[in-house]
């Protein structure tokens, strides 16, 4: 039963809709919650005749050129139609009535109230009235039986009934419906149906079902349902034949079923998915006219003209669409193997793809939720999916029939794409807000008024040294802002006449003219603003970046890889959050860039991507107080760029975890490193926050997410990862020209290895004395001297040789590339001190020198416990530890300086290797590198340097280099040895 | 002891304050007060919330107490019990008094706190009243009341000594020679 669904068309306000069609089909009568009754020649007709019938109609009927009325004023109307007169009162109720039906004559009129009763009227006599009492709630609807014997009705009590009409008795009453009590909060509208002609059927809307009860027996005899229908049915109507029934359903869903054999013949989805509450058949049979709650008329249009359409073809098209239910690519396999299929079918097959919707609104719920929380233009986004869907119906109906049987799409039930996020201004609350914050952060407040008074922009800086606070009236409808010491810098998009502009108000500025304004060209809108020390930047919906100076001057421009989604400015440091591409199942696929300008500029981040929660967005992005960025997701987690981890992002904090209820949240406004704050507004039960009253900020503490923070050595080893993490910005300020707080550096650094002591001592007492070690690897020298006297105290005579090894390892290290060690093997060291000279590198001896005395140092500190030892006279040991000694520090020492000298050798030999084997195919590899070592020696001086210039130019590869081949080099060592 | 001492004493209570400058911590002789960082809340006594907040440097965070259900609660309460019940704060009616005069813009639904911290008050008062009426008439040595304030103590003390030492001298000279009022004597 192939059928075109048309576009819909506004009809009436939002609210409670009915439809039917006059006797002859010519006209679509709908009623709406406006009190209008609208009558359409068409769906296209863009002039329908409208009568007012009340405040609000809640039902209609039409027969014999009576239009009846269930209106507001608690009276059921008769106006002539089409001319629309009023014809006097049929009958009253004491509140107003629900549900208005004809008769199959058109005799009488059967109307249900919400103050539980069923009249049922004599048109030409309206003092005829016969009442039905019986139902204990409001009656939903009422249906007459064609031959005019019984009325069945529905009511929120959770019946549906059967009376007599001639009697006014119950027949049967079915305790089917969910209780409710009203109409409105009824959880469908239950529109029964009997069917016509034969009159053997009751057709009950009951969930996503319809029960078919037969008369006389009042047996219930069949269940039509749809594996589709996932929401309750609201309304049915049988087809005038009495062959076909049809449903609407809560979500929008139109169903049609062949009765006889209780198969969907017809499937069609809502084009927005609103509830269908009014659904009627044309006299023809051919179209159903279908309303929403949201007031919009809609048509099915090609429905088998009559009963007499060919039932194989209807069966056989059900079948295909009960097959077509769980298996999407049967379109495509049929499409193969059925070559000449009737081409008539296929515009109903490519109906069928719009059994997607479900799957895809899954995905609209998805961005419903995104949009409460975070301003996503879902709406925008919805129409998109719709005309998406739209276009292709559309596209449907215009390709003929012959290129329709081209290959079809196949449904997709893959991840489904997320919606984008769209773009914002970190630290302000959803546009949509009329009093709303525009702007919050470290330097002042940005709150925007948009009621009816007004619409102003109030800006009030924390500190009022900074500036006083102002009141600016928005004119212009600015969206975004952005604020800084310097300067406030607003934004509007463009509308159809005027660009979108950017107001830039420099208060800092020493001239009078303290504000300046650029268009941008047209169709470019900006959708991201930030502030930086003496600069503005815009992004924009061109994928363009434009740089202004603060005073005006346009600057740098360049195209952003992605839609904007958010920036953060601080100093020199731009960053830039993007869509890198379409996330998938809730993912954002975020990319993000981080510029340095000023007289260092260069990109430090390449747009890789920004690592967000599971299924969360961006929801802050910015800068600490000390300029490491810093992002938040919705998942409330903080991370903070580490720059000491190359560029890495590393959870800092959860605000989740503070949070008590489940639906609050901490909105947050600033990141201090020090002292490690987290500044945020605390929102029960959102969010963000209301601007009245005035939110006041708290201060969450970080907490690195490490295992086991419950124990002391995890609470330890968390407070010096956050003080490691939490400092790292000493090291970028002062790498890039900025004064730094010396004081407070060392301070951190103190604390640090406070902690890295108290670890130690911790470990020791738990005698994990190799965690110790590894413990003292990241101390500094001195305090593992203090380390090592702490070993040899609690007389752990082996953890304190080792940490000697150790602090004599640090104390070369310290050394640097500095020729450093007498008793170096002669040729390398020879390589090296060419290397020293070819480069000019001044300070060797002195290197020397230094380096003696810290073996000295570290001789006389590593003796001590043997000191003590002594003294405390266990003398095996003592002989033990000389022996000892040597061994052990020698090869790691030697491993060291090799991974640093060989490489000349090395690398030579890596070159050389071939022609050495070449020349003497039998040696072995320890052979190879005695002979390799021979012609190193041999080679020329200049020939050397040459290759320890190549070598110091490839010097970040080298470690991988000896990590290639440590083999050899473990050999060489014990060659060398 | 006069109110306007009992007042004194209550602006050493801390309050939190939004100030709209930044200055290190300042060291006094009851204590380091600060760091201020604009926009940051801060703890300071009442005596230096309301010096800066004449002078238009903070804001000030009303006390948790002092707001509309709490103070709603708290005034049920004080109806239903018959003795005294715990006040949010031992300076509620001078805390009251002080920030409502001075800052009443930045305390939501000011004029309501008023009049519910009124009502505490009287009701209070009027307990106090009654307790003083029982007291005298059963002819009591003495009595225990708890959760007092001292402002509410205050206000009580001078009239009671008052009138005890008044009724002293009168039932001595009704009854020359005799000691029997003197254990109502404080």
């Amino acid at each position: 039963m192939p059928c075109e669904r048309k576009t819909m068309r506004y009809g009436h306000s939002e609210g409670h809709t009915d439809v039917c069609f006059d006797d002859t089909g010519k006209y679509i009568v709908t009623c709406g919650s406006d009190g209008d009754v609208r009558i359409w020649e068409s769906l296209d007709d863009d002039d329908p005749k409208s009568i007012n019938v009340g405040e609000k109609a809640y039902s209609l009927a039409l027969k014999n050129g009576k239009l009846v009325t269930a209106a507001s004023n608690n009276t059921v109307q008769i106006h002539t139609f089409p001319e629309g007169d009023p014809d006097g009162i049929l009958t009253r109720f004491t509140t107003n009535a629900t549900h208005i039906t004809y008769n199959s004559s058109g005799s009488r009129v059967a109307a249900g109230s919400s103050d539980f009763m069923v009249k049922v009227v004599e048109m030409s006599d309206s003092s005829q009235q016969k009442t039905l009492r019986g139902h204990n709630a409001p009656v939903l609807s009422v249906t007459f039986d064609p031959k005019d014997e019984f009325l069945a009705s529905a009511s929120c009590d959770g019946s549906v009934a059967v009376w007599k009409i001639e009697e006014q008795t119950q027949v049967i009453s079915w305790p089917l419906l969910q209780k409710s009590n009203d109409v409105i909060n009824a959880k469908s509208l239950c529109r029964l149906a009997w069917q016509p002609k034969a009159a053997k059927l009751l057709a009950v809307p009951v969930e996503t079902t319809v029960q078919l009860y037969q008369r006389d027996s009042w047996a219930h005899v069949n269940t039509l349902s749809d594996d589709l229908g996932t929401q309750a049915i609201n309304v049915v109507a049988w087809s005038p034949c009495g062959k076909f029934l049809a449903a609407g359903s809560i979500g929008g869903l139109l169903t049609v079923w062949d009765v006889e054999s209780k198969l969907c013949v017809e499937r069609q989805t809502h084009e927005k998915g609103y509830t269908v509450c009014g659904l009627a058949w044309h006299p023809s049979g051919g179209q159903i006219a279908y309303t929403d709650t949201e007031g919009c008329l809609g048509v099915l249009d090609g429905l088998s003209s009559s009963s007499s359409s060919s039932s194989t073809t209807a069966a056989k098209t059900s079948y295909d669409d009960l097959f077509d239910d769980d298996d999407d690519d049967r379109p495509m396999d049929e499409g193969v193997s059925e070559g000449a299929r009737s081409p008539a079918k296929n515009p109903g097959d490519e109906d069928d793809d719009d059994d997607l919707m479900p799957a895809t609104g899954r995905a609209r719920n998805r961005s419903a939720f995104l949009d409460d929380e975070n301003s996503l233009d879902t709406g925008s986004l919805k129409l998109g999916l719709d005309k998406f869907v739209d276009d292709d119906d559309v596209g449907s109906a215009i390709v003929p029939p012959a290129a329709a049987a081209a290959p079809l799409r196949p449904v997709y039930d893959g991840p489904m794409p997320t919606p984008p996020q769209k773009a914002f201004q970190p630290g302000s609350t959803p546009a949509h807000l009329m009093h709303r914050f525009m702007m919050w952060n470290s330097v002042g407040i940005v709150r925007g008024y948009n009621d009816d008074q007004d619409n102003a922009i109030d800006v009030e800086f924390h500190d009022t040294a900074v500036h006083h606070a102002m009141h600016l009236t928005n004119s212009l409808g600015h969206t975004v802002a952005d604020l800084s010491q310097e300067a406030v810098l607003l934004a509007c998009p463009g509308t159809d006449e005027l660009a979108s502009k950017l107001q830039c108000l420099h208060f800092s500025s020493w001239d009078t003219n303290k504000e300046w304004m650029v268009d941008l060209p047209k169709g470019e809108d900006v959708r991201a603003l930030c502030l930086g020390q003496g600069w503005a930047a815009a992004a924009t919906s061109a994928l363009m970046l434009r740089l202004f100076s603060i005073g005006g001057v346009q600057r740098e421009l360049f195209s952003l890889p992605g839609p904007v989604v958010c920036m953060a400015g601080h100093g020199e440091q731009l960053l830039v959050v993007y869509h890198r591409g379409t996330g998938f199942d809730g993912e954002q696929a975020l990319g993000v860039q981080l510029l340095q300008f000023g007289h260092k500029r260069r990109q430090v981040i390449h747009g890789e991507p920004l690592p967000l929660s599971r299924r969360s967005h961006l929801s802050w992005l910015g800068f600490t107080a000390e300029g490491t960025p810093c992002f938040i997701d919705s998942e409330g987690v903080v991370r903070l760029l580490n720059r000491s981890l190359g560029n890495m992002w590393t959870p800092v904090c959860n605000t989740r975890d503070n949070c008590k209820g489940k639906s609050d949240h901490y909105w947050v406004v600033g990141v201090h490193e020090n002292p490690q704050q987290l500044r945020c507004i605390p929102c029960k039960g959102s969010r963000y926050p209301p601007t009245l009253p005035r939110p006041a900020v708290a201060i969450l503490p970080f907490k690195l997410p490490l295992c086991q923070t419950t124990t002391e050595k995890g609470q330890m080893e968390e407070q010096y990862w956050r003080s490691v993490l939490l400092h790292n910005h000493y090291g970028f300020l002062s790498s890039s020209g900025y004064e730094i707080d010396e004081e407070g550096q060392s301070q951190a650094q103190k604390e640090q290895q406070e902690l890295l002591m108290k670890m130690f001592a911790l470990s020791c007492k738990l005698e994990r004395e190799f965690r110790c070690v590894e413990l003292a690897e990241l101390m500094t020298q001195n305090v593992v001297t203090l380390a090592i006297r702490y070993a040899s105290r609690s007389r752990r005579m082996a953890l304190a040789q080792r940490l000697s090894d150790l602090a004599l390892e640090k104390a070369n290290q310290l050394q640097g590339e500095e020729p450093q060690e007498e008793e170096e093997e002669e040729p390398l060291q020879y390589t090296r001190r060419n290397t020293g000279s070819g480069l000019g590198r001044p300070g060797s001896a002195g290197g020397q020198h230094r380096v003696t005395n810290v073996l000295d140092s570290m001789i006389s500190s590593s003796r001590k416990p043997t000191a003590l030892l002594s003294s405390s006279g266990s003398t095996g040991k003592l002989n033990k530890t000389p022996v000892l000694k040597p061994l052990a520090p020698r090869p790691k020492t030697k491993v060291q300086h090799n991974s640093q000298i060989e490489t000349g050798f090395q690398l030579w030999l890596e070159e050389n290797r071939r022609i050495l084997l070449a020349d003497n195919p039998e040696l072995e590899e320890t052979d190879v590198i005695k002979e390799a070592m021979g012609r190193f020696r041999t080679l020329s001086a200049d020939d050397r340097l040459v290759r320890c210039l190549t070598q110091v130019c490839v010097c970040a590869s080298l470690i991988n280099t000896w990590c290639y081949d440590t083999l050899s080099v473990r050999e060489m060592i014990y060659l060398l040895d | 002891m006069d109110p306007s001492e009992v007042e004194f004493l209550a602006e050493k209570e801390v309050v939190k304050i939004i100030p709209n400058f930044s200055l290190d911590k300042i060291y006094l002789i009851g204590g380091d007060l600060g760091p201020f960082n604009p926009g940051l809340p801060v703890d300071v006594p009442v005596w230096l919330a309301l010096n800066l907040k004449q002078r238009q440097k903070c804001r000030i965070v009303p006390p948790e107490w002092m707001d509309v259900e709490k103070l709603e609660e708290i005034r049920e309460l004080e109806r239903k019990e018959d003795t005294f019940t715990p006040v949010p704060s031992p300076y509620y009616m001078e805390l009251t008094k002080l920030l409502l005069n001075h800052a009443s813009d930045n305390i939501p639904k000011a004029d309501e706190i008023r009049t519910l911290v009124k009502d505490i008050w009287d009701t209070r008062i009027a307990k106090l009243r009654l307790s003083a009426d029982s007291f005298i008439s059963q002819q009591e040595a003495h009595a225990k009341l708890d959760n007092l304030t001292l402002m509410e103590i205050n206000t009580t003390r001078s009239f009671l000594l008052d009138t005890l030492n008044c009724m002293f001298k009168l039932r001595s000279n009704l009854q020359p020679g005799s000691s029997g009022g003197k254990a109502q004597d404080h």
